[in-house]
Order: C-alpha cells, then sequence, then structure tokens
C-alpha cells in the first residue's frame, strides 16, 4: 500500500515577544523586545498508509495542532521533512490543495450571515467540481450527516451541533483523500458525538481516504482508532496499535471488592493503592504480579461479599500518560 | 475565474442579508455628504466662483463624493485584518485559491451595493438642488471618468491590501490601517478639492498616489483637465496600479510566509 503521510524528524519551534509584567514592562517591550523560542514538534517521524484512520493524542500542548498544520500545509516546519499524498505540504501546489481538507472543530469557514449551501456553492468553484459531482457528493453527505433542513437557514441561526455538521459537509464535497481532524466532536452533546462518530467511519470505509483525528474524547479514539500516536511536549512517545497502548502502559489492574461490615480503609494498603472506598467498596489498584496475592489476602482476612478484577480502562491509561507526561 | 464570480454572487447576498448595517453605512456617507454640501454653500454665498470652481461645480464636486467613496472607499481592509488575527485566514490558505482575488470580488460585490445606494441618494439631492449642478455633455467625459474611477478603486483596494496584511506581523494592525484611512481621505480630496491646499502641499501629494483616486477623477468629470491631460492622468493611475499591486503582492508573500514560520 502507498504511504499516505510521511514525516521525518518533523521539527517546529515557534517565537514569541517576551513581554515583563506591568507598564513599565510594556514600554521596555516597545525599544528592546527579547523573544522565546518555543519547540512545538521536536522530531517527529512515523508514517501514514493511504486509507489509515489514525488517533492522533497528546496533552494540550503537545503539538497536535502543530503537526496537523504542518501536514496540510499551513506551517513550515523549522527543521525536518514531510511529504502528504506525496506533495510537500507547505508549498501549497493547488494540485495537493485540492486532494485535501483540515478541520479545526473550532474555527468555521462557513459564511455566517447566509446559508451554508451557497459556501457549499464556492467550494464547488473553489475546488472545480462539475455540477454532477457537486450534487453527487452533497447529496451523499446530506443523508449521511442528516443536513436537510439546515442546508436553507443563514449559519448563524444553526445550533452548535448543526454548524459542526454543515462544517464537515464543506471540507468533504471535494472527496478529499487525506483528511486532518482536529476536535471534530468538541462542544458536540453525546448524541451528536456519536452521529459525527460514525460519518467519520463511514466516510473512511466508504472513500477509503486517509484520516487522522486528534481529539480529547477519548470515545472517539476508542471507536474510531485502530492505531494511535501519542506525542509529549513534541516528541513521539508512542506509535502502533490502541490495544498495545494497554500492555505496555497499564502496569496494573483493578481490584474492586465489596465488604459486609466496614472496613478501615488504611488497612488495605499494603495490598495495593487505595483508589476510592466508599459504601463498604473499595477501588484498589494492584501490580499485575501481585494481583493473584493481593486477591487471595483480601478473601482470607476480610468479610469479602463480592470481588472483581478488571483491566484498566483505555481512556484511563491515556489520561495517565498525559498527567504523567504534564 | 468561476470562483471569483460565484463569490462576488454570495457576497452580494450576503450584504443585501446585513440590512441594518448597510442602512447605517449609507446614513453615515450621507451624512458626510449632506454636511460638505451645507459647508460649501454657506462658503460661496453670493459669489459666482470659489477657489475656481462656480457653485454649481464645487456642488457637483461634493455629489461626485457621495458616489467615488462608495466606489472607491470600500475595501475589505477591516475583514482581511479580522481574519489574520483571528486566524480564520487559514481556511483560505489551505485552499486552491487566490486570497486577493477573492478578497476583490467580495469587495466589488458591496461596491455594487453602495454605488446603487449612493445614486439613489444623489438623484434625490440633485432634484433639491435643481439645475445647478455640473453634468458633462460629451461621452467622452463619462467614459474617461469610468475609466478613471476603476483604477482609483483599484488602488485603493490593493493599498488598503498591503496595509492590512501588517497584521501578519502585529496584533494591532488595525492602527495603521485606521490613520491610513484617515488620511487618504484629506489627502485623496474627499473632504475638499485639493485647489484649496497650499501649492507647495499640494506638488508633495502629487507625488503620492492619493490624488488620483479622487480628486483627479472628479476634475475629469468636470471637464477642468483637457482629454489629452485626463489620457496621462489614467496613465498615470494605471502606473500606480501596478505599483500598488507589485507592492501588496510582495507584503502579502512575505506576511504569509512569515505566518506559516510563526504560527497560525
Amino acid at each position: 500500500m502507498a504511504l499516505a503521510i510521511e514525516t521525518k524528524g518533523l521539527t517546529k519551534d515557534y517565537r514569541s515577544p517576551l513581554k515583563e509584567p506591568g507598564l513599565w514592562g510594556g514600554v521596555k517591550s516597545l525599544f528592546d523586545r527579547k523573544y522565546k523560542d518555543t519547540r512545538a514538534v521536536d522530531g517527529v517521524s512515523f508514517s501514514i498508509e493511504e486509507g489509515e484512520l489514525v488517533g492522533f493524542l497528546g496533552a494540550n500542548g503537545a503539538g497536535k495542532t502543530t503537526t496537523l498544520k504542518m501536514l496540510s500545509g499551513l506551517l513550515t516546519p523549522t527543521a525536518g521533512t514531510a511529504t502528504a499524498l506525496g506533495h510537500v505540504p507547505w508549498k501549497r501546489e493547488p494540485s495537493f490543495q485540492r486532494t485535501i481538507s483540515l478541520v479545526m472543530g473550532q474555527r468555521s469557514q462557513l459564511w455566517w450571515e447566509i446559508p451554508a449551501y451557497e459556501t457549499f456553492k464556492l467550494n464547488q468553484a473553489i475546488y472545480g467540481l462539475s455540477d454532477a459531482d457537486f450534487r453527487r457528493h452533497l447529496d451523499e453527505l446530506v443523508e449521511l450527516l442528516e443536513l436537510g433542513e439546515h442546508l436553507a437557514v443563514p449559519v448563524k441561526k444553526l445550533s452548535l451541533g448543526q454548524r459542526m455538521r454543515c462544517e464537515l459537509a464543506a471540507a468533504l464535497l471535494h472527496r478529499p483523500r487525506l483528511l486532518l481532524l482536529d476536535e471534530p466532536t468538541i462542544g458536540l452533546d453525546v448524541v451528536m458525538q456519536k452521529n459525527v462518530r460514525e460519518f467519520i467511519k463511514a466516510y473512511n470505509k466508504r472513500s477509503g481516504a486517509t484520516i487522522m483525528l486528534t481529539s480529547h474524547n477519548m470515545t472517539d479514539v476508542v471507536e474510531l482508532c485502530k492505531r494511535v500516536i501519542v506525542i509529549e511536549k513534541g516528541r513521539l512517545l508512542y506509535d502502533g496499535a490502541l490495544d498495545r497502548l494497554v500492555e505496555r502502559y497499564a502496569d496494573h489492574k483493578i481490584l474492586r471488592a465489596r465488604f459486609t461490615t466496614d472496613v478501615e480503609p488504611d488497612d488495605l494498603k499494603s495490598l495495593g493503592s487505595v483508589v476510592k472506598y466508599e459504601d463498604r467498596t473499595v477501588t484498589l489498584e494492584v501490580p499485575r504480579a501481585k494481583m493473584a496475592a493481593s486477591a487471595a489476602a483480601l478473601l482470607g482476612s476480610y468479610p469479602v461479599a463480592d470481588l472483581n478484577v478488571e483491566e484498566v480502562a483505555i481512556d484511563d491509561i491515556v489520561r495517565r500518560l498525559f498527567t504523567h507526561a504534564a | 475565474m468561476n470562483t471569483y464570480w460565484v463569490a462576488y454572487q454570495i457576497a452580494l447576498q450576503e450584504t443585501l442579508q446585513r440590512r441594518s448595517t448597510l442602512i447605517m453605512d449609507r446614513l453615515g456617507g450621507f451624512a458626510v455628504v449632506v454636511s460638505l454640501y451645507a459647508f460649501w454653500t454657506a462658503l460661496i454665498g453670493d459669489k459666482a466662483t470659489f477657489l475656481g470652481y462656480t457653485r454649481g461645480e464645487m456642488l457637483t464636486y461634493v455629489l461626485a463624493l457621495n458616489v467615488l467613496r462608495s466606489f472607491v472607499f470600500t475595501g475589505r481592509g477591516w475583514q482581511l485584518v479580522g481574519e489574520i488575527s483571528s486566524g480564520k485566514i487559514s481556511s483560505y490558505l489551505i485552499r486552491p485559491l487566490h486570497y486577493y482575488g477573492y478578497a476583490l470580488a467580495l469587495d466589488m460585490a458591496q461596491k455594487t451595493v453602495h454605488v446603487a445606494a449612493s445614486i439613489v441618494e444623489v438623484t434625490l439631492l440633485a432634484l433639491l438642488v435643481q439645475g445647478e449642478l455640473f453634468l458633462p455633455s460629451d461621452p467622452a467625459t463619462w467614459l474617461l471618468f469610468g475609466a478613471a474611477v476603476l483604477l482609483s478603486s483599484l488602488i485603493f483596494f490593493f493599498l488598503e491590501f498591503m496595509i492590512s496584511s501588517l497584521a501578519f506581523w502585529t496584533s494591532e494592525s488595525g492602527g495603521p490601517l485606521f490613520c491610513f484611512e484617515l488620511f487618504l481621505q484629506f489627502a485623496a480630496g474627499a473632504f475638499f478639492p485639493l485647489d484649496v491646499l497650499p501649492l507647495a502641499l499640494r506638488r508633495i501629494l502629487e507625488m503620492t498616489p492619493f490624488p488620483y483616486m479622487v480628486f483627479f477623477p472628479v476634475r475629469i468629470f468636470l471637464e477642468k483637465v483637457p482629454p489629452a491631460e485626463a489620457l496621462s492622468l489614467i496613465g498615470m493611475q494605471a502606473l500606480w496600479l501596478a505599483a500598488v499591486f507589485t507592492a501588496a503582492m510582495m507584503v502579502w508573500k512575505r506576511g504569509v510566509s512569515s505566518y506559516s514560520a510563526e504560527g497560525g
């Protein structure tokens, strides 16, 4: 299979002016401005095959959006190389731009005062779609995203969820072969999040497009992505199957026990770390190797009514990865 | 080309959609014209000519200003500044599109609506002052005037585009744009004919593109310049346009690459 994206040592520094606090600091910075370089992305290398749907994870400020901006051609890297669909993105060649799309959950390309349909017409012209293709693509998107009556309403009158769906439609009208999604479900309610997720999955299947998405919503990632790339402070931390992330980073399991009488939670510390104790139920994090011994000790010395052992949830692992990183 | 035609049509709809903004804009412009009109009427008084202008010519100058303001001084500068500072510009930069062509299409749409409105306003005012206006009888004058106004508006567009592009480097580029617009109105002759100014100052201004944006086109309309001179003024406009366009594209390109370097 051909590669959709390949980056080698991709690096991006931002330069921002430093200002000392207060009025005097402001005056000083008028004459003697000092700058600070911040490395947002630091030597990141990965490759993605055509048709893959990859989750791109990291804490706030880890460098996810910066990477997506480089891959879409908005930013020029400080060092390193990248190719996307065989092009160097930041050359901004029209033949490249016609095959990609970048959707940022908090930014809009829609015209505010008039119905979304007009923005679609503009995109038809920009991407040079024939009337027949435009109709066909639009009908499909209207159906998948349940846009129907929303197309004729001025965008400013739409709810956030309706607007986000129109935003996706505007970004996909030209059938991009590479789709970069930055927080596509941000601000949406649970039902809408689910709809958008299903849509992304369907689009990936139907069109065979390569999709890279960032999200703080773990459900998005768990339901959509088999593979994840995790970055931390601009550096690649993990690249591989989502399942393996669990094995690698979850060195413990969860042991939950309900007692028939009250127990002093401090006494349980020797068995594992106590996460929670309420309603006579304790939740313990126990290292994998110690699990059998801890369970046996619990059953032998305490009035246990019920006991179970669970794997750590993926989102907990990722969250831990981030808090650990921060 | 099709892209820009569609953008024009959409922008036309949008301008009409924002009715209250449109009405406010028109009222503001109308107030300027009415006050200039009152001002000049008072100054001229009973005199036959004033600073080389007859009463009718001066009043025509003022009314022509209303049309010219609508056609020349309606750029997309503030929108560009806003889209750069908010980062919305990104959504254009990743599409196969020339932003300046797009902005020009939007600008033309806005001009269409404003010129139509200003013609209605001027007709109303002309009816009120009854017969005192100067209307050229030679069709060639109208043709020259039309060409001059088109060039003026393009000069303004690219000049404003260039200054607005400063927003790529500073978050406070509203300042330069505001100063530019104020100075422009004065230096272009949008408050008064530049003949009013001392000769030395006028000579200096004539070395800038500003008088070519309002003062000279109106003089062509008033047949204050012979056709041959009118043609050479239009030639100068074309040169200014080429210079301003080149400069604007340079600033824009550097701006975009700095935006790409600094982060969007």
